[in-house]
C-alpha cells in the first residue's frame, strides 16, 4: 500500500487507467462484426452473464466475509420467476426480466436474514440449504406439475417474435450476436457498479464488518444496514443474471438452482481473482471460464476434476487471489510507463 | 446540573457469574473518572454496557438525561459516546486512513465534513505520515494512536478507554496521557480503566473500585490509595 492510497489519483492518472480499458471493451463488443460466430459467441454471451454472478458474489462474500453460498438460489428464482410469469400470465419474456429480478431479490431476503445472527460457516452452510432445498422443490410433486419438473419450462426466448420476421438464414445470428451485445453492456455496468461500490466509502464499511464486525459496530457503523444494503446491491446482480440468461435461453429447468452449475464458477473465479477486489474476480471470470469451455474438446468431464485440484493448490498458495497479484504487477508497470510519458508534460 | 452519563444499578450476569452487581456510577461532562479493580472485577463489562456491546439484565444507562439502556452501539457513537478495546484492536487488512474515516463517514452525513474531521483526528494523534500504512506495519503506540483518533473522530463527549496504556513504554504512556490532558481540557470527559496505577492516579480526578462485580470504592485517588478494603482486594499492589 503506497503511502497516499486515500487520495484521489489525479485526472490524468484516471483517465489513464480507463482507457485501456474502454479499448478492451470496444474490441471486445466488435468481435460478431470481426466475423466471430457460432459456439464461441455463445461462450462469449455466457460467460458475460456469469461475470454478474461472479460480482455478485465478489461484492458482498468479498467484501463482508459472509460467504453467501445461496447464490443459485437467487439465480434460480429470478429464472423461474421469469418462465412462471411467462407461463402463467402471459408476460412476454422482453417485459417479465425487471419483474423476475424483482420477485427473486425479495425472496433472497431469506437468504439474508441469518445473517443478522449468525456469521462464518454457520451462515454459508444455512445459504448453501436454499438452492438445494429449491432443487428438490421444483423436480417434486406436487411442485413439479407447475414448475415442469425434469424438463422445465419452455417459452419464446428474447426477441424471437422479431426475429420470426426475418429471413431463415439470418435468424440464428441475429439472436446470437443480440444476446451477445445484451449481456456485454450488462458484463460493462455490472462492472463499473461493483467497482465503485467496492471501493467507495460504503464498500470500505462493508470491508470493516468483514474485518471486525463488532469493532464497526462499536465505532459508529451501522452494520445491519451496510449488510442489508450491500447484499441488496450484490442480489440485483444475481437476480439479473438469472433473468436474463432465462430469457435468452429456455427451457428453464432445475440446473439453474444446482451449485456446481451456477456456484462453483463464479466462486473459483473469486477466489483465484483475489476476494473483494473486483478486477481480479473480473479478468479470472473470463479465463476461468473459456478455459473451461475450451477444455471440453481436450479432457471432457476431467475438467471439474482439474479446477478443483487447481483451486485447492492455488488457495493454498496464494489464498488473496493470483490473479489480483498479477494484475497490481502490470498496473504498477503500466503507470509508471505513463509517468515516464507524461514525465515532460 | 444534567449529569452527562448516569448508570443506575447496572447488573450483568453471565450464566452463574454476577459480572456487574448492582452497579451505579455517574460521571460529569469534562470529568476524567478511572476505574479500577483487580483482573475479573467487571470493569470492560461495565464499558460494554456503557457502549451497548452488551445490555445490562437489570439497571439503566442514561446519557444526557437520555435513557439509553437498549440503544445500538453505532447509535451511541453518534449520541457522543466512543470507546477503545482492551487489546489492540484495529481493521487489519484497512489502511490508518479508512480505519479512521469510516467512523466519522457514519457519523456524519457530509462527505467533506468527514473528510475534515478525519484530517483533524489524524493530526493530534500524530498519524498524518502513517495514514495509507496498513496496520501491520505500525508499533504498538501507532496501533493505539489509531484506536484514539477513530474514538475522536465521531466527536465525543465521553470517551471509554480499556487499558489504554497496556503494551506501551513509559515515554509512550506519557505522550498518551498529554493527549488524553489536552483533550480533557476542551472539555471531553474520559472513564479510563487501567491496571497500571502510577500512571492512571496522577492523571484523573476521582476513582471507581470495583471487586467482583460490587463497587466497594469511589473518591480522590489519593484517598482510594488509604482506603483499607482498597489495598485488601489488591493485595498490596497498591
Ligand atoms: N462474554 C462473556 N461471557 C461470559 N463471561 C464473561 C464475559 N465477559 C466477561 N465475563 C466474565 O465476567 C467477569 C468480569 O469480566 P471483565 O472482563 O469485565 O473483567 P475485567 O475487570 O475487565 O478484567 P481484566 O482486568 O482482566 O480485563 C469475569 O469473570 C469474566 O470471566
Ligand atoms: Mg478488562
Amino acid at each position: 500500500m503506497s503511502r497516499l492510497a486515500f487520495s484521489k489519483p489525479s485526472k490524468l492518472k484516471r483517465v489513464g487507467s480507463i482507457l485501456p480499458a474502454l479499448f478492451i471493451a470496444a474490441i471486445y463488443m466488435l468481435l460478431p462484426t470481426f466475423g466471430l460466430r457460432g459456439f464461441w459467441l455463445d461462450v462469449l454471451t455466457r460467460v458475460n452473464i456469469f461475470l454478474l454472478i461472479t460480482l455478485s458474489l465478489d461484492l458482498y462474500s468479498g467484501t463482508t466475509f459472509y460467504l453467501n453460498l445461496g447464490v443459485p438460489f437467487t439465480v434460480g428464482c429470478a429464472a423461474y420467476s421469469l418462465a412462471l410469469l411467462n407461463r402463467y400470465l402471459g408476460v412476454p419474456v422482453e417485459y417479465a426480466i425487471l419483474p423476475s429480478a424483482a420477485i427473486s431479490l425479495v425472496l433472497s431476503l431469506v437468504i439474508f436474514l441469518p445473517s443478522l445472527r449468525v456469521r462464518g460457516a454457520y451462515f454459508s452452510i444455512m445459504s448453501l440449504l436454499l438452492p438445494i432445498v429449491m432443487a428438490g422443490i421444483v423436480t417434486s410433486q406436487p411442485f413439479s406439475l407447475y414448475l415442469g419438473g425434469e424438463g422445465g419450462i419452455t417459452y419464446s426466448p428474447l426477441f424471437f417474435s422479431y426475429a420470426r420476421g426475418l429471413p431463415v438464414k439470418e435468424r440464428a445470428f441475429f439472436l446470437q450476436s443480440t444476446y451477445f451485445y445484451i449481456s456485454s453492456i450488462a458484463a460493462i455496468i455490472a462492472f463499473i457498479v461493483s467497482y465503485k461500490v467496492a471501493y467507495s466509502d460504503f464498500g470500505f464499511m462493508m470491508r470493516s464488518v468483514g474485518q471486525d464486525e463488532l469493532l464497526a459496530e462499536a465505532s459508529g457503523v451501522n452494520t445491519v444496514r451496510v449488510k442489508l444494503v450491500g447484499f441488496l446491491i450484490s442480489s440485483s446482480l444475481a437476480s439479473f443474471a438469472g433473468s436474463i440468461y432465462a430469457a435468452m435461453r429456455p427451457p428453464v429447468t432445475v440446473d439453474v438452482f444446482i451449485p456446481a452449475n451456477t456456484l462453483v464458477p463464479p466462486l473459483t473465479a473469486v477466489i483465484l481473482g483475489g476476494m473483494g477486489t473486483i478486477v481480479g474476480p473480473t479478468i479470472a471470470n473470463y479465463f476461468i471460464l473459456l478455459v473451461y469451455e475450451a477444455l471440453w474438446d481436450v479432457i471432457g468431464r476431467w475438467r471439474v476434476v482439474l479446477y478443483m485440484c487447481l483451486l485447492i493448490v492455488l488457495v493454498l498458495l496464494r489464498p488473496q487471489g493470483i490473479v489480483y497479484y498479477l494484475y497490481t504487477k502490470l498496473k504498477r508497470l503500466v503507470s509508471s510507463k505513463i509517468a515516464e510519458l507524461t514525465a515532460g508534460v | 446540573m444534567v449529569k452527562l452519563l448516569v448508570c443506575d444499578s447496572v447488573t450483568k450476569k453471565f450464566g452463574g457469574i454476577v459480572a456487574l452487581d448492582k452497579v451505579s456510577l455517574e460521571v460529569s461532562k469534562g470529568e476524567l473518572l478511572g476505574l479500577i479493580g483487580p483482573n475479573g472485577s467487571g470493569k470492560t463489562t461495565l464499558v460494554n454496557v456503557i457502549s451497548g456491546v452488551i445490555t445490562p439484565d437489570e439497571g439503566r444507562i442514561v446519557f444526557e438525561g437520555k435513557d439509553i439502556t437498549r440503544l445500538k452501539p453505532h447509535r451511541r457513537v453518534a449520541l457522543g459516546i466512543s470507546r477503545i478495546f482492551q487489546g489492540m484492536r484495529v481493521y487489519p487488512y484497512l489502511p490508518v486512513y479508512y480505519n479512521v474515516s469510516l467512523s466519522a463517514r457514519s457519523v456524519y452525513k457530509d462527505a467533506r465534513l468527514a473528510r475534515a474531521k478525519t484530517t483533524w483526528a489524524l493530526t493530534i494523534t500524530r498519524l498524518l505520515a502513517e495514514a495509507g500504512e496498513l496496520p501491520i506495519n505500525l508499533t504498538p503506540y501507532k496501533l493505539r494512536m489509531v484506536e484514539l483518533a477513530r474514538a475522536l473522530v465521531t466527536g465525543p463527549k465521553l470517551v471509554l478507554l480499556d487499558e489504554p496504556f497496556a503494551g506501551l513504554s513509559p515515554s509512550e504512556i506519557d505522550e498518551v496521557i498529554e493527549i488524553v490532558k489536552k483533550l480533557n481540557e476542551n472539555g471531553l470527559a474520559f472513564i479510563i480503566v487501567e491496571h497500571k496505577l502510577r500512571y492512571l492516579m496522577k492523571l484523573v480526578n476521582r476513582v471507581v473500585v470495583l471487586n467482583e462485580g460490587k463497587k466497594i470504592f469511589e473518591g480522590k485517588p489519593d484517598e482510594a490509595v488509604s482506603n483499607e478494603e482498597v489495598a485488601r482486594v489488591y493485595l498490596g499492589v497498591l
